[in-house]
């Protein structure tokens, strides 16, 4: 144990019972790693080796691009709403669907989940000093930094970004009637190999860390679901950014070298103006390679959003997480699952028509585990000594939103409701309640939960709560009333908001864009509450939440560079023993070894 | 200032429930055979609902009653069999409930009807044509190589079937009210969708693939045809119409259209026109 | 976990996995990660082979005849897949080399692991040329671009040039490496200790096995495409 964790081990005269397990610690299997000692301020500061300090670095570089992400969904909207504005004409506009999509899937959340909470938590998590090739998640940072740039770029070149949709479909992407669709596309597709290369060299740390440098006493079973969540993402990641990286590449090369991959022969011209002479390609193995990959993207995003959220409903909430095998077996299905459901985005894209019976039982059947998450959250707050704390209330706001979309989720599974209902607005509203919002929340509530860790200082709780006020229920009404313009048929992706003779929703719209500018700029509280706290916050104490996960357990906070002083720490327990009847306190942390807590009937685990 | 909280949550749920029944924004009114989508999606809504109304109003009950206390008994009880083996049970038929009718919806959506008429559409940056079998109830085989401007739907010339196919050059397509309708959806240069909202059914169309399906019309009056799968610039102004009409003035319309054969013979009189003019 | 107190089966199997420390005992780090990356390498050229495959099913002129396009003159009789059937022989050869490169790292014989190395890169860079050769070959002799061909469909180019570039670059960039490795076991590197230049780090004689997992794999994934371009 550390020392001045301010933990009081009272020993009661109860004796130790055998079923709280680990009491006998195995000698260390591998060797104590050796770390990278910086020697000045550039290796200390900018090239870092620490994955904390990468993990820091890759929230703040992705939550950067977010901000652009958001500034072209507000411009969107305006444009949706007062198209009298005119701030944006159709090639900016669908630019801007383009670039956002793109920046808020892959350079935002997923860097931030698996670049920036990976590299933060899993190391601390699992008591290591570090991640295990420290040089290669460097240059993973650096790589992914230089992705952003080529993407940005792409403002910058002649016709701009690519305009193709975030899904760039072909033949579309490379014909005329797109903008972009040489230099902004061909950059696109530069950053995305970029991107998948720079994702791999992490990734593979990331996994690595978990799978062989767990400390003493840390089985598979006692990790943080935090961790299982990142850990099983990023083997989706591995698996399925291949299939991205090869479709990527044919499409670079249909564009540049007018190869044939995608492009059957069509009457139209290309980035030359002329005729394009292509024969025999088939758009839809685009269509397959993107969605093998762009379905568990889905959950690249979603798991290490579960698994964060369920760490902060336990905390806060004071009660251990229900069913936590059954949780983690629930990441391993609906990861294992997510591989044989991607064509359900593709029900009326014109594919074999019996594709459509396999891929919707498929996609229903991963509602079982997620259901089982859900379910397991709230029997977690069931009988539980619920804290309202920031990182509740957002923990919270994701459950509701969670839910919601999950639940729309079951329209656009299904082939047969998805007829009607694909490409419109409930699709917009559906993904953006599940993979935007929602994660989105998670993160938030993460930022919250753990900035102490990475600052010392607390966030100011006053504006926290407005900031969740103000962003969860704008959010709400911002998507909800969406579903219904999807049912009245108003397709996705118009420049001018289609209002059908028959029913209109221009009312609506103009309310949904006015919801976006205010949840929009209320992130200006975030940002400000984050610069103000880091400066001038409340100093934090040890282990402010009562946590019992190895992260709050390092001898200094914030953790110094090697994590664990002088010895790693030993691991007795699962990271939920709350409120375990017989000890002295509600928390009983995990490096807690049972002869210091006699007399607490904590389970096995 | 907890109660704040339960009361937002609370609010949440209610009001996602009362904006549902009370929304005036809804489906557009069905003009075609696709009831059961709609009735699929409305099981979808009470079965989704139910389960929303459920876990919502019990996330609601437990914030109120387990607020933090100092000394609450909070309960460790890391797993419970039994229960979770009933969730899955439970889960698992609700998936069941919701799958059943979408497939069948989707077993009657891929088989065409014998004897349904059929309509080519063929779509291109930004706007529709149509193809309507002549007489001989068939149409003529195509092929984009024979796409020229006298050939704008590049039909076989050797092909007899073509001679009377009627090309509607026009994004204005005409239906029978009643009549079983398959569409044949061709596209010459990148995706699009074949989309009505009162006929809820859609389709991709892909250049070098032939994709279909079928609806019949039950309503007449007039609607809009959109383009649902983006397709460049002028993907948001790619309409058209489609009027669905009784008998007697279907046979009006389509006595008013032009045959391929016609069209050949116009452009050869044009044709000579302009090398007459050349000279 | 002592093996016989674990339960028996799937249970067994799964408490194992989840044992203490480390999921696969005594594997180091760099090997796991080198799997690790295998695998995932596998997932990229799984999907360049299965696009073929479909690609193939699809196109709409018929799939040029791979003995004729792939034919060698020696001394004017034709031999239909000569120089592919070289490639090949050079490159599984070139397995075994590295087999016992592998060998002579682990009792740590300098010379014979060096010399073992040299000549896998050897191999390895063999067959880059006998590959340029016939790029060459087929571009400039007989036309075959990835955007067309006098014998058949385009795809035939797009796909040839793609899977076997991508393949190259992979052989390419393992000649590199053992170079490399090939310096630092002649240098003595592994028993002194030196540091890597980028990595500040300290490595052994197991950055040979690493190497060779590599090495392997990338065969194994040639004979892959060998049966998918050239006997079919």
């Amino acid at each position: 144990m550390p020392e001045g964790d301010g933990y009081d081990y009272k020993i009661e005269a109860k004796a130790y019972t055998a079923s709280s397990s680990g009491a006998s610690v195995s000698p260390a299997e591998s060797p104590d790693q050796e770390l990278y000692h910086s020697k000045s301020w550039w290796t200390t500061y900018v090239f870092s080796q620490d994955a904390k300090y990468i993990g820091i670095q890759y929230f703040c570089a992705a939550t950067a691009i977010a901000v652009l992400g958001l500034v072209l969904s507000v411009l969107m909207r305006v444009q949706l709403a007062y198209p009298g504005l005119n701030v944006l004409d159709p090639s900016t506009y669908y630019q801007a669907i383009t670039m956002h999509g793109m920046i808020m899937v892959i350079f935002f959340l997923t860097a931030l989940f698996l670049g920036g909470f990976g590299n933060f938590l899993i190391p601390l998590m699992c008591g290591a000093r570090d991640m295990v090739f420290p040089y290669v998640n460097m240059m993973s940072f650096w790589i992914f930094l230089l992705s952003l740039l080529v993407l940005v770029a792409s403002y910058l070149v002649p016709g701009g970004p690519t305009g193709a949709g975030w899904t760039l479909y072909p033949p579309q992407v490379i014909t005329a009637g797109t903008p972009g669709n040489l230099w902004g596309l061909v950059l696109m597709l530069v950053s995305i190999v970029l991107f998948v290369v720079g994702f791999t060299m992490g990734g593979l740390n990331y996994v690595i860390t978990v799978l062989q440098a767990r400390t003493r006493g840390m089985t598979l079973m006692r990790m943080p679901l935090s961790v299982w969540g990142i850990f099983v993402a990023t083997i989706i990641a591995l698996l399925a950014f291949p299939a991205l990286l090869v479709g990527g590449l044919m499409l670079l090369l249909d564009t540049v070298l007018g190869t044939s991959f995608y492009m059957p022969a069509i009457i139209a011209t290309s980035n030359f103006g002329n005729e394009v002479s292509t024969e025999g390609g088939s758009p839809l193995l685009f269509q397959h390679l993107f969605w093998f990959f762009g379905h568990p993207e889905v959950y690249i995003v979603a798991l290490p959003a579960f698994g964060i959220v369920s760490d902060l409903i336990s905390v806060h909430a004071r009660r251990n997480i229900f069913g936590y095998r059954m949780m983690v077996w629930a990441i391993i299905a609906i990861a294992a699952l997510s591989f044989i459901v991607w064509a359900h985005h593709m029900y009326i894209a014109g594919f074999t028509p019996w594709f459509g019976f396999f891929f919707a039982s498929t996609t229903l059947m991963i509602a079982i585990p997620t259901g089982i998450k859900m379910y397991n959250w709230l029997l977690t707050l069931w009988r539980g000594n619920i804290r309202f704390t920031v990182p509740m209330l957002f923990a919270l706001a994701f459950f509701i939103t969670f839910l919601n979309g999950g639940l729309t989720g079951m329209f656009m599974g299904n082939v047969g409701t998805d007829i009607a209902l694909s490409d419109t607005y409930f699709v917009v509203a559906h993904f953006h309640f599940t993979i935007g919002i929602a994660p989105v929340l998670v993160v938030f509530g993460a930022v919250y939960h753990w900035f102490p860790l990475a600052t010392g200082r607390m966030l100011d709780e006053g504006l926290g709560k407005i900031h969740f006020w103000i962003t969860f229920v704008g959010a709400y009404m911002i998507y909800f009333p969406m579903h219904y313009q999807g049912l009245q048929g108003v397709p996705r992706r118009y420049f001018e908001m289609y209002n059908s003779s028959q029913a209109s929703s221009s009312g609506l719209n103009e309310f949904i864009t006015i919801v976006t500018i205010v949840v929009a700029l209320s992130q200006l509280i975030f940002f400000y509450n984050i610069i103000n706290s880091a400066r001038a916050g409340k100093k934090a104490k040890k282990n402010p939440w009562d946590a019992n996960s190895l992260e709050w357990q390092t001898p200094e906070m914030p953790p110094k560079h090697g994590n664990w002083g002088r010895t790693l720490p030993v691991v007795y327990r699962w990271p939920y023993d709350f409120n375990v009847p017989g000890a002295s306190k509600d928390y009983i942390p995990q490096n807690v070894s049972p002869s210091q807590v006699r007399g607490a009937k904590a389970e096995r685990t | 200032m907890n109660i704040f909280v339960v009361i937002l949550f609370l609010a949440v749920v209610v009001g996602t429930v009362l904006f549902h029944i009370l929304s005036p924004w809804w489906f557009t009114p069905l003009a075609s055979n696709w009831s059961s989508i709609d009735n699929a999606i409305l099981i979808t809504f009470w079965v989704t609902g139910f389960v929303f109304v459920a876990l919502g109003l019990f996330l609601v009950y437990c914030l109120w009653k387990y607020q933090y206390k100092k000394n609450r008994k909070v309960e460790y009880k890391p797993e419970n069999k039994s229960l979770e083996a009933i969730l899955v049970v439970v889960s698992a038929i609700g998936v069941i409930a919701l799958l059943a009718p979408g497939l069948s919806v989707w077993n009657d959506y891929i088989k065409v009807p014998k004897g349904a008429a059929k309509v080519e559409v063929l779509s291109y940056q930004w706007g529709w044509n149509f193809r309507l079998p002549g007489e001989d109830g068939a149409l003529g085989k195509t092929s984009i190589h024979n796409i020229t401007d006298d050939n704008p739907y590049g039909l076989d010339l050797n092909d007899p079937n073509g001679k009377d196919d009627l090309l509607v050059q026009d994004a204005d397509l005409h239906l029978q009210v009643g009549v079983d309708v398959e569409f044949l959806l061709r596209s010459i240069d990148v995706l699009h969708n074949f989309y009505v909202p009162e006929f809820r059914a859609k389709m991709d169309m892909v250049p070098g693939m032939i994709t279909f399906y079928w609806f019949t019309p039950t309503k007449t009056g007039e609607y809009e045809i959109l383009c649902a799968e983006l397709c460049g610039t002028g993907h948001y102004a790619m309409l058209g119409t489609v009027v669905v009409e009784e008998e007697s003035d279907y046979s009006n319309w389509l006595a008013q259209q032009t045959s391929f054969e016609q069209i050949l013979a116009q452009n050869k009189i044009k044709n000579k026109t302009i090398q007459l003019a050349e000279k | 976990m002592n093996r016989s107190t674990l339960p028996k089966g799937w249970d067994g199997f799964a408490h194992d996995w989840a044992a203490d420390q480390k999921v696969f005992k005594g594997m180091s780090w760099g090997k796991a990660m080198m799997w690790i990356f295998l695998l995932s390498d596998t997932f990229i050229f799984s999907c360049l082979l299965i696009s073929l495959l479909t690609g193939r099913a699809s196109t709409a002129v018929s799939w040029p005849d791979a003995s004729v396009v792939f034919g060698l003159e020696v001394f004017g009789v034709s031999v239909p897949l000569l120089l592919i059937a070289i490639m090949t022989f050079v490159l599984i050869s070139s397995s075994g080399t590295m087999a016992i490169a592998v060998k002579y790292g682990y009792e740590k014989n300098r010379k014979l692991c060096t010399i073992f190395l040299l000549l896998t890169a050897l191999c390895g860079a063999a067959f880059v040329s006998m590959q340029a050769f016939e790029w060459t070959k087929l571009i400039v002799h007989e036309g075959v671009s990835p955007w067309g061909n006098p014998f058949g469909a385009e795809q035939f180019g797009a796909f040839f040039f793609m899977i076997t570039g991508f393949h190259g670059t992979h052989v390419t960039i393992g000649v590199i490496f053992l170079l490399i490795m090939a310096r630092k076991v002649w240098r003595g590197d592994f028993d002194s200790g030196r540091r890597g230049y980028f990595t500040t780090m300290k490595s052994d004689y197991l950055a040979i096995e690493i190497m060779g997992l590599y090495w392997h794999f990338v065969d194994l994934v040639w004979v892959f495409i060998f049966a998918f371009f050239y006997l079919w």
